[in-house]
């Protein structure tokens, strides 16, 4: 599978359901452009959505990293997202209660240091439990830091929430500045509707960078990490756990691991959240938050990153299809016919394809073996005789 | 409040909890899986008994305050969260080919669907029964106890129903199949036990009785949407208590957390009268001590009975 086959060569390599996922990304790329051409879809709400898609897919990486890779059950999704961007919104906010005003590089490693310790405080005692204890445990804790934000006003500003966040490149060298500096412009593809490119969204396109810096340098270590020595462990202890700890595995210890890595790319995706929206609320810390990502996860194929994006993308659609359906076609409430279709989508993969769409394939070989000409070749001698071994066991 | 009020109102909320979690225990055991649909067939329960009292009204007499129309409701929600439950059983989760966890996850989005349903025709408002609540019983409110004629149908509804689940389930033929089931399903098939059978009367009678639990939960507070997910954790909490798969820990554990739950307020008085030194510890449980997280503490020892005795209270096989 190398480049020089060219795009045919990598066409024809595709299983079934990647051509299909293939196939209905672009035509639905295809149809945001002209919707975007046409002036139906604003390009500034355009790269809101692709920011906003780029950060459930950060959420859905960072599940990965705990279900798909290990099998742990996290139900608290949510906590660490809303840590994320409850951390660096009261370092950087405006209305902060505590501090404010501050960089949102800060505002970052504040949002990390936090969530790395919340992971502690929750893994230490839920990581010994069975599988079932864990997922019931995790959204127990998820509700309890939900109500310290909601109710420790002091703190967090209560139900009242953050306001006055800046974006992310606040008080950077050129960044900042960036998007005030830029011209408008003016395009004009389809005679009569021209689509002005203003601040806001240059705002946008650098927002969406960040999004894809944080995502593409997410998804490379993860990439690298479950192929490795050390994401082999894992995939054992998510198949059985009994068995890694007969080969001599700390499998609490990998386990503490995996939590922690998912946790902070978690929290990752909540700073970026909270300098996309520059509000943040308790409301952000509701448990739907945690099946979104659950949803993309098991949609997407557990264990699988490329999945995760996927079901990233489909989740953003569903959050904004329903809410565009209700504005224009039926007049339904959006959140409950989010909700339903959520459901539907969990209900439909685990009845009809419990792998996922886009289950890990060939993501967990590494590519010299694929290309180094297929099968291995057959030694000499066997095993046994070159050890030595006697003929019984 | 006297500490007597307090005890009284966590009887009255333990009794909902105690519904809500033998139905829990039940399913955990026999279906093997941790059901996260459970909160909001008691969500469905509450609104089928909203819509069929507001159908039939008020039929003549009341009992404990509560027209007989109610009662009828009451049934009717028990039916429609049995009924509901049995098709979801055969419709999903029957052909899923799937482990427990699979199930788990499963039965999250059956729990979205049903909430959906429920709040595209309802809306996320709260409602109420149609019926006025009443005064508190004057001879009582001297020693402290303010409850009403409402509170005691609801605990004397929900022992009938306890009483009528042990009878059932120590003396009748079902109730001995369920037991073998829950202790091992493999023996209880090859012992020639209709295992299939017998998992849809545990839905049945698991949803029926999650379905009272909501109607009451509706005439205690109020009907919402959510009210079923919101409770949700609280009944893990108290079957996790009297521990997973035991039907007596459970209604032990319902209580429980039922009491801790309704007797926050006096222990934050307690808190608040007792001479804590340091300070500081002082305040910090002063602040987490009160009605906002009675709820959290409920969970928190849902956490640590799980590290500690994951058995729970009542121990193991005692079903």
């Amino acid at each position: 599978m190398s480049l020089f086959d060219g795009p045919r060569g990598a066409l024809s390599e595709l299983t079934r359901p990647e051509g299909w996922v293939l196939g209905v990304s672009v035509a639905f790329l295809l149809f945001l452009l002209v919707a975007m051409l046409t002036g139906a879809l604003g390009p500034t709400y355009f790269l809101f959505l692709v920011g906003l898609a780029g950060m459930y897919a950060l959420l859905s990486f960072g599940l990965n990293a705990q279900w798909g890779f290990t099998g742990l059950i996290n139900f608290s999704v949510a906590a660490f997202f809303g840590i994320g961007a409850y951390g660096t919104a009261l370092m950087t906010a405006s209305g902060s209660p505590i501090a404010g005003g501050l960089n949102p590089l800060v505002g970052l490693v504040v949002a990390l240091v936090v969530a790395l310790a919340l992971a502690l405080l929750i893994g230490i005692p839920t990581l010994r439990l069975r599988a079932d204890y864990l997922a019931i445990a995790s959204l127990g804790l998820a509700e309890v830091v939900r109500l310290i934000v909601l109710n420790e006003r002091w703190l967090t500003n209560g139900s009242a929430g953050l306001r006055g966040i800046p974006g992310f490149f606040h008080g950077w060298p050129v960044l900042s500045t960036f998007p005030e500096a830029m011209p408008g412009l003016r395009l004009e593809v389809i005679p009569g509707s021209p689509v002005t490119l203003k601040t806001a969204f240059w705002q946008a396109s650098l927002n969406v960078l960040l999004v894809l810096a944080f995502a593409g340098v997410t998804y490379f270590v993860l990439r690298r990490a479950h192929r490795s020595p050390w994401g082999r462990v894992l995939r054992t202890i998510r198949s059985d756990e009994d068995l890694a700890r007969a080969l001599g595995k700390d499998t609490y210890s990998f386990k503490m691991q995996s939590f922690v890595l998912g946790s902070l790319i978690m929290a990752l995706a909540g700073v970026f959240y909270a300098h996309l929206n520059l509000y943040v609320g308790p409301g952000d810390l509701d448990p739907i938050t945690t099946f979104y990502a659950w949803v993309a996860v098991i949609l997407g194929g557990s264990g699988s990153n490329r999945g995760a994006l996927f079901g990233g993308v489909v989740i953003v659609t569903i959050r904004e299809g329903t809410r565009f359906l209700n504005d224009v076609a039926l007049p339904i409430d959006p959140a409950p016919l989010r909700l339903l279709l959520i459901g539907v989508v969990i209900v439909a993969v685990m009845r009809y394809r419990p792998q996922g769409i886009l289950p890990p394939q060939r993501e967990l070989i590494w590519p010299s073996a694929v290309d180094g000409g297929g099968t291995p070749e057959t030694p000499d001698s066997g095993v046994r005789e070159r050890k030595g071994g006697g003929d019984n066991e | 409040m006297t500490v007597l009020g307090y005890l009284t109102n966590g009887l009255v909320f333990g009794s909902i909890i105690v519904l809500g979690s033998i139905g829990l225990s039940l399913v955990y055991s026999i279906a093997d899986f941790a059901n996260f649909a459970h909160g909001d067939t008691m969500t469905i329960g509450a609104y089928t008994a909203l819509v069929t009292f507001g159908v039939i009204g008020g039929l003549g007499g009341a009992v404990l305050g509560l027209p007989y129309g109610f009662f009828f409701a009451l049934v009717v929600g028990i039916a429609a969260a049995a009924v509901v439950a049995v098709a979801t059983e055969k419709l999903v989760y029957e052909p899923l080919d799937a482990d427990s966890i699979g199930l788990l996850i499963t039965s999250i989005g059956i729990a979205f669907i049903y909430r959906a349903v429920i709040q595209i025709r309802f809306g996320s408002d709260f409602t109420r029964f149609g019926i006025r609540s009443l005064r508190p019983i004057e001879s009582l409110v001297p020693y402290g106890v303010r409850i009403t004629l409402h509170d005691i149908a609801i605990v004397a509804s929900a022992v009938v129903l306890v009483v009528g689940l042990h009878i059932l389930l120590q003396y009748t033929d079902l109730g001995r199949k369920m037991r073998a089931m829950a202790d091992n399903p493999d023996l209880a098939r090859v012992s020639g036990i209709r295992t299939k059978r017998v998992k849809l009367w545990t839905w049945v009678i698991g949803a029926g009785l999650a379905g009272a639990g909501g109607v009451f939960l509706g005439l205690f507070n109020q009907l919402a949407p959510r009210m079923g997910f919101n409770l949700l954790l609280v009944i893990f909490a108290a079957v996790i208590l009297g521990g997973i798969g035991s039907v007596y820990g459970a209604m032990a554990g319902g209580f429980l957390i039922g009491m801790i739950n309704q007797l926050t307020p006096f222990f934050s008085n307690v808190v608040e009268a007792l001479p804590i030194w340091p300070g500081v510890l002082n305040t910090v449980l002063e602040g987490l001590i009160s009605i906002e997280y009675a709820n959290a503490i409920a969970f928190v020892i849902m956490v640590v009975v799980l590290l500690v005795r994951p058995n729970g209270i009542a121990g193991e096989g005692a079903t």
